[in-house]
């Protein structure tokens, strides 16, 4: 039977979606960052163990979502320039200088990106926890959350609203300890998984502080 | 002009509560970026105990609603009762599939009370009439993304009428503040079965 249809013209694109979604937040002492588990395509899931969190010091995680193609050449060229540094000045970048490199490596490719949605989380100069989050051209800013990837516009109004307590006359403002963010954040991820198909599985969370980094896995929806 | 559905912008939830429903919509009316009324009203009254809302274009919404309106009253007329929420739902599904070909730029949000039994009723659909009845909470609009991620984390089963309130008002807040086209303000109806509550919220302006 013969397939009856008006001719169409596909055009090849390099760049692919793989889904996945990231979330930081920065507290005083410390930074959370967390991603789901889970790297598909369309309605295809390829791995359910996939996360798309990767500690780039003992102070700094970073997160990339997007194309898989493009996060794994850019952790490859990070973690390169990360060892020259290394090398010449005997220690580890620091999270602000990290951030600023990223952002020279996005914008070196500014005519054909880098397809990726970039949070790097960790503890500053001072100690204090910080996040960065990047557009895929390398325009940065400091901020105390971001969520990014194919869920984020569905968690970025809820941290706005329980970090930042905007749209909340007259709540006092306690400081966010590590509990209550570890609990935002899988709550949040509960509600992603819910309303996006590309994200599930599971959920890695990096806490960072002064100690170190420790990690949380928790199971998501599998469907 | 990509997406004449966020020409106006526009944001609509609907909740279910302990014997309660509440409907909430943001009131600004624009034309792309430019903003041109701060008090639009996207939120119609059917009956005292059936509200309908809409998402879309503003002109369509206008007109469907009075359409509705008129089918509704002959109803009325005719049965001489007030119409349950679920005939109202295939009342509207069947007015916007009668343009199938031709359609309305709106998606509706209904939400209301059974008129004897008094039993909490939401539903929307889509541009074409395909309904979608929930127990929990139903939203549509140019921020339909950030309220279902406000929705989906606030919500809970019988909530009283005025934690409803708070919970409906925070979702839709929070989540039009994301969003370029809808905001400047908003309006939360709370329908209980012996009163109706109407509030006006002040949100950021911009």
């Amino acid at each position: 039977m013969e397939d009856y249809r008006a001719p169409m013209e596909h055009q090849w694109s390099p760049y692919s979606w793989n889904g996945g979604t990231i979330l930081a937040v920065a507290g005083e002492d410390f930074a959370v960052i967390a991603s789901d588990t889970r790297l598909s395509e369309g309605f295809q899931i390829y791995t359910r163990d996939s996360p798309k969190t990767y500690k780039m010091s003992d102070t700094a995680v970073l997160g990339c979502s997007g194309f898989h193609g493009d996060v794994l050449t850019l952790i490859k060229v990070i973690e390169a320039q990360q060892k020259i540094y290394r090398h010449t000045h005997q220690k580890d970048l620091s999270c602000e200088s990290l951030a600023q490199l990223l952002a020279t490596i996005l914008y070196s490719r500014r005519f054909f990106p880098y397809y990726t949605y970039n949070i790097l989380a960790g503890l500053d100069k001072k100690g204090k926890g910080c996040v960065y989050s990047f557009d895929p051209v390398g325009s940065y800013d400091r901020e105390m959350y971001r969520a990014g990837g194919s869920a984020a516009a569905m968690l970025q109004p809820l941290l706005d609203n329980q970090v930042a307590l905007k749209n909340q006359a007259g709540v006092e403002k306690e400081p966010l300890t590590i509990d209550k963010a570890v609990s935002l954040v899988t709550d949040v991820f509960t509600s992603a998984a819910e309303r996006d198909i590309y994200t599930g599985d599971g959920v890695k969370i990096s806490i960072i502080t002064a100690s170190g980094i420790d990690v949380k896995e928790v199971p998501l929806r599998r469907d | 002009m990509s997406n004449i559905f966020e020409y106006n912008g526009s944001a609509v939830v609907a909740m279910v509560g302990k014997e309660c429903v509440a409907i909430a919509a943001d009131r600004r009316l624009g034309m792309q970026a430019q903003t041109v009324t701060t008090d639009f009203k996207k939120i119609y009254e059917m009956n005292n105990k059936l509200y309908v809302g809409f998402y879309g274009l503003a002109t369509d919404a206008q007109t469907v609603s009075n359409r509705l309106k008129f089918q509704l009253n002959l109803y009325q007329l005719r049965e001489n009762r007030l119409i349950k929420p679920k005939a109202f739902m295939h009342m509207v599904s069947n007015l916007l599939y009668s343009r199938r070909f031709g359609y309305y730029f709106i998606e509706p949000v209904i939400a209301g009370l059974d008129p004897k039994t008094n039993d909490p009723y939401i539903a929307t659909m889509d541009l074409i009439g395909c309904p979608m009845e929930t127990k929990d909470f139903v939203v549509a609009g140019t921020c339909s993304e950030q309220l279902y991620g406000m929705c989906e984390s606030l919500w809970k089963p019988d909530l009283e009428p005025d934690d409803l309130f708070e919970t409906i008002s925070q979702a839709l807040m929070n989540a039009v503040d994301r969003d370029a086209v809808s905001g400047w303000g908003a309006v939360v109806q709370v329908i209980e079965k012996d009163q109706i509550t109407t509030r006006t919220l002040k949100s950021r302006m911009d």
